[in-house]
């Protein structure tokens, strides 16, 4: 799609020089850590037990990968992983846009009581809830099952927020319209609010995913057999074991670092992914306007 | 009154559809979340055995916080590298947003998007090892200072006095991808014709960065803002990772005190009688902040 | 009808509250708590009653553990594990392993009224768990079982007595902490380490040796781990101090690094910081990175403290990938002479099964001690399951690339039977290091330890970078252990 010729499109050549330094620099400090962790996966055993900081390669080698598939297993962790954050993340964007919808109604009683509600939700420290959510989890029979870890932190009033947000920005006289016209509340919610918010369901979906993947305390609450091990839980263990204990048997370096790699892939593709979408929402609004 | 009454009422009857919206939720909140909640609430007035037997000791685990010298000194350093960090990290994501929306090329931006969100999706003890190495006497930021002509090495991860823009510094590294992301969504979504018209009457590109970009964005401003002042808190994987004793009296917050003193040491009545003291804190900030933003008013008074 | 629908969806609403509050609420804990603390009671008179009659042998039922480290290291080999103990032990053996955060998830099994035969346990957790009478008394147990108390070292008991009482059984014997050397670096500067003078100042020879034979501006011959005081022990015993809490004449708690007797070594410290002989990440480096540095790929150390499995380690890593031993080896020693002539090493502290106080099979549990401390199950916890991680013919071992790969550890790189033979040997250089065992003994168990690791490590680094003179930073030190409740006494 090609733009009209503006006035005043884009920024004067010396504030453009600036913007590109500071942004190259940005992306230098952001981007080192990441090669580093790319660098030492690929790196022979030995060579990635080197101190310091890995920028180039004395070695390369996949053994880290093999490792971590033929030793560690973490296959199985991997598609656990896959399987609960997927679902969670698909109901959790399901029910707390319906949330999100409720708080921008206009003059509903009680609005203040449910947002306070919400919110509070999300300020209760993990240790103080430590012991009861193991108890809740027994009674629930949630304790080793895939309905447990999905359950578990299954919607956050982070992203109700997030969506009454991005709702806000609908303007609201087209919802009114509408309800004159006898259109049901679920109706104008899926063919008025839905389609506008799409940059920001996109959003709150992605930062969901990334939350639920990496998450660790609930999971290690939950779930002592093997098989439903996920993989933020086995990396944790992977990256700990060796910590001053006497113990021998541990994941070497390059190992964990490829184990680092394989949980950052998954992300990395549905950020891209999300990314298009934030991309056609603009496209969208430059049409619109 | 009745007559108010009745309206409420009448709007209650109006919203039927809405309040069925939110039952899910509403339930979901209540198991998951209340219920544990009450629970924790109530372990911290006793003394837990952890195979029960537990006795009732009123408000001991709460003094014994409340006159803690280390608790005290958490709470301060808690509050001042969470308020840094969050001022930082609310820049640094703001001006990677401002620039990305200025760069044409699609794989570049594309590109630069990703590589800030990384440091977000790795957890804390993968990249608070890198930093630490970074920092370390033999690292870079060593290396690049004797470069420039700096003589000797310093040690700045046991300077009291690097300790907390170290953590302010690399905490506002690992998040600025996240709040960028969440700028950059409401800019793409802002009307085109605001731009428009502006160029129209003349305004160069840095005008309309300064004039509309950001003030249309303050919504969004706001809520990142009030959604941190929750979490200002919660921070316990980068100090747990990064701290170590000569700088702990500088950083040492309240999860990682909760941790030693509660969990390490199974004190489960001291660890939730803390816990319920930094919800409480929470709560108190959360409060002040959306005060402050008039952050409710925002959204009632349309 | 509409009014209907909606009062339905309330009281629907409100049913989901209550019925969550009540059927949980405080009546829950309080009966979990009582009943638990009346099963308490039956099991002590039930332990009392069969105290004479203790037969371990006749066991059977089910045996239900919680498990840390031990055992299989994925679903399979668990599997073969359980099968295995069950074989051996004639019981049913149930197991559950969280994979990270044990402690954590420990604490919430046990408060959830979760019931375990066996749990796995460190020592500080121990200490902590005794205080808080969640273990059981398996003393009796122990002293009528022939294989727990003949198959065991005395000293290993000892160690984990507690008032007289034992309530717990091993997993692994503990392994030392001994100072390890890059041997070829010392010969290059002409040092045989055999011939090493164990003194603090022999070692500070060695080390200046070491730095001038060694061009790289970033290396330093010496490293310690500050940051938490990680083994300081060989170097106290210079003086005769025992690091970690100590009774004192009168009974009382104090640390002996934190007297003025230790001055002399912290001093030491600080002049081989002062010059350029200790690494400066000393006081920010973990343990992983000390081993990074001493490692064959990097070799920016010299000499550190670790455990005697690492010097095998070092030296495995290296041969595995070409290194030959002329290039890269590591050797041992066991640090500086103490006074009266002898030395002294850290031990680790230990690692455990405990019986919870509402253990319902006790004698089941004491059987899989037992086979624990055997032969068979030492092989079971070192080298791993037969037909997985090995295959048996004969005499003959033979390790598979699992098996290689696992390290010899499904939770006892050394078993705790005295006379365990390794059907696979030690790495290189690891059999020489555990031969300093002898000299090893285990810092006190303390509750707090994680204080005291602070506390020694802020005061020790602020005299070694001299922001406190070593007379200041050992009373800042002393006052601090006392007010944080680690230390009784100055």
């Amino acid at each position: 799609m090609k733009k009209k010729k503006h006035l005043a499109n884009e920024l004067n050549v010396p504030q453009k020089i600036v913007m590109y330094l500071l942004l190259v620099f940005i992306v230098l400090i952001m981007a080192v850590p990441m090669w580093n962790v790319l660098v030492v996966a690929t790196s022979s055993r030995l060579s990635a037990s080197q101190s310091g900081i890995k920028l180039w390669w004395d070695s390369f080698s996949l053994d880290g990968f093999q490792y971590v598939f033929t030793v560690t297993k973490l296959l199985r962790p991997f598609l656990n992983s896959l399987f609960v954050t997927t679902v969670a993340t698909v109901i959790q964007v399901i029910l707390s846009s319906f949330a999100g919808y409720v708080l921008i109604q206009k003059d509903l009683p009680f609005k203040g009581a449910i947002t306070s509600f919400v919110m509070l939700t999300m300020m209760i420290p993990g240790d103080l809830t430590l012991i009861s959510v193991y108890q809740l989890n027994k009674q629930l029979s949630l304790l080793n099952s895939y309905t447990g870890l999905i359950m578990n932190g299954l919607i956050s009033g982070f992203s109700i927020l997030l969506m009454r947000n991005f709702f806000e920005t609908v303007p609201y006289s087209l919802a009114e319209a509408a309800r004159i016209d006898g259109a049901g509340e679920v109706h104008i919610f899926r063919t008025i609010y839905l389609p506008i918010s799409l940059p920001g369901l996109a959003t709150v979906f992605f930062m969901e995913y990334v939350s639920k993947w990496n998450s660790i305390m609930l999971p290690a609450t939950l779930v002592t057999e093997q098989n439903l091990y996920t993989l933020p839980l086995m990396l944790k263990a992977m990256i700990l074991t060796d910590a001053s204990t006497s113990g021998t048997s541990f994941a070497p370096d390059n190992a964990v670092m490829a184990a680092i790699i394989i949980s950052t892939v998954p992300l990395l593709l549905i950020y891209i992914f999300a990314q298009q979408y934030l991309l056609e929402g603009m496209n969208l609004g430059a049409e619109k306007g | 009154m009745p007559r108010k009454k009745g309206d409420t009422l009448r709007k209650i009857k109006r919203y039927r559809g809405i309040y069925l919206m939110l039952a899910p939720i509403a339930a979901y909140f209540l198991v998951f979340s209340y219920y544990p909640l009450v629970l924790g609430i109530v372990n911290s007035f006793h003394k837990v055995k952890l195979l029960g037997g537990s006795q009732f000791v009123g408000l001991a685990n709460y003094q014994e916080v409340a006159g803690s010298r280390l608790y005290r000194q958490a709470l301060q350093n808690s509050l001042i590298v969470g308020v840094g960090t969050f001022l930082l990290q609310f820049l640094w994501g703001l001006m990677i947003a401002v620039f990305l929306n200025e760069v044409k090329r699609k794989t570049f931006k594309s590109l630069i998007q990703t590589v800030t969100y990384i440091p977000y999706l790795l957890s804390w003890t993968v990249v608070g090892g890198l930093w630490i190495t970074i920092f370390s006497p033999t690292g870079m930021v060593n290396g690049i200072l004797n470069k420039l002509g700096v003589q000797g090495a310093t040690v700045f991860m046991a300077e009291p006095a690097f300790a907390r823009p170290i953590m302010i510094f690399t905490g506002a590294w690992k998040g600025a991808g996240y709040f960028a992301a969440l700028f950059l969504a409401a800019i793409v979504s802002l009307d085109n014709s605001l731009y428009e018209s502006a160029r129209i009457d003349g305004a160069s590109r840095w005008q309309q960065i300064m004039k509309i970009t950001i003030p249309q964005i303050i919504p969004t401003m706001k809520i990142v803002t009030v959604l941190s002042a929750m979490g200002v808190l919660r921070n316990f994987d980068q100090i747990f990772v990064m701290g170590n004793p000569s700088i702990n009296d500088k950083v040492q917050n309240l999860l990682v005190l909760i941790y030693n003193d509660g969990i390490l040491k199974f004190n489960v009545g001291t660890a939730t009688a803390a816990a319920t003291l930094v919800l409480v804190v929470t709560m108190l900030i959360s409060f002040i902040v959306r005060k402050l933003l008039r952050y409710d008013e925002a959204y009632d008074g349309r | 009808m509409k009014k209907r629908r909606l009062s339905a969806l309330i009281s629907a609403l409100c049913l989901t509250a209550t019925a969550v509050t009540a059927c949980g609420g405080g009546t829950t804990q309080e009966t979990t708590a009582a009943s638990t603390a009346a099963e308490n009671k039956a099991q002590e008179t039930e332990g009392a009653k069969e105290e004479t009659t203790v037969q371990a042998e006749a066991a059977g039922g089910s045996v239900r553990i919680l498990m840390n480290v031990t055992g299989g290291k994925d679903e399979e080999e668990m599997k073969l594990f359980v099968e295995a103990l069950e074989a051996a032990t004639g019981l049913d053996i149930e197991v559950e392993k969280p994979v990270s955060d044990y402690s954590k998830v420990m604490m919430q099994k046990l408060s959830g009224g979760e019931k375990y035969d066996l749990i796995y346990l460190g020592a500080s957790e121990y200490a902590n768990l005794i205080d808080q009478e969640t273990l059981m008394d398996i003393t009796d147990y122990v002293s009528n079982s022939q294989i727990l108390s003949q198959n065991i070292d005395q000293s290993e008991w000892d160690d984990i007595t507690i008032d007289g009482k034992v309530y717990a059984g091993f997993n692994k014997k503990e392994v030392h902490r001994v100072v390890a050397l890059n041997n070829v670096m010392l010969k290059a500067a002409g040092i045989d380490y055999q011939s090493i003078t164990p003194t603090l100042d022999g070692y500070y020879e060695v080390f200046s040796k070491l730095k001038e034979n060694n061009s790289e501006a970033d290396f330093y011959p010496f490293e310690v781990i500050m940051k938490d005081a990680w083994d300081l022990q060989p170097w106290m015993a210079a003086v005769g101090v025992k690091t970690g809490v100590v009774l004192d004449d009168s009974g009382k708690k104090y640390a002996p690094v934190s007297t003025e007797t230790a001055a002399p070594v912290w001093e030491w410290f600080k002049k081989l910081y002062d010059d350029g002989l200790m690494d400066p990440s000393s006081f920010v480096d973990a343990t992983s990175d000390m081993r990074g540095k001493m490692g064959a790929a990097s070799r920016k150390n010299a000499c550190c403290v670790d455990w005697a499995a690492w010097v095998g380690l070092h030296n495995s890593n290296a041969l595995a990938e070409g290194v030959s031993e002329d290039d890269y080896q590591v050797v041992s020693l066991p640090g500086c002479e103490t006074p009266d002539g002898s030395y002294m090493l850290g031990k680790g502290g230990a690692s455990l099964f405990a019986v919870p106080a509402n253990a319902e099979n006790v004698e089941g549990a004491v059987k899989v001690l037992e086979y624990f401390a055997t032969q068979e199950g030492g092989e079971l916890l070192s080298i791993g399951m037969e037909g997985y991680d090995y295959t048996k013919d004969g005499d003959t071992y033979t390790q598979t690339e699992i098996g290689k790969a696992h390290g010899n550890d499904h939770g006892a790189p050394v078993p705790i039977y005295k006379d365990f033979k390794a059907p696979f040997g030690y790495n290189p250089g690891m059999e020489d290091a555990l031969s300093l065992g002898n000299y090893a003994s285990i810092e006190m168990t303390i509750s707090n330890e994680a204080d005291y690791k602070e506390i020694v490590g802020k005061w020790g680094i602020q005299m070694i970078r001299g922001e406190a003179s070593i007379e200041d930073g050992l009373a800042g030190m002393r006052k601090e252990l006392l007010e944080r409740g680690v230390t009784e006494v100055e």
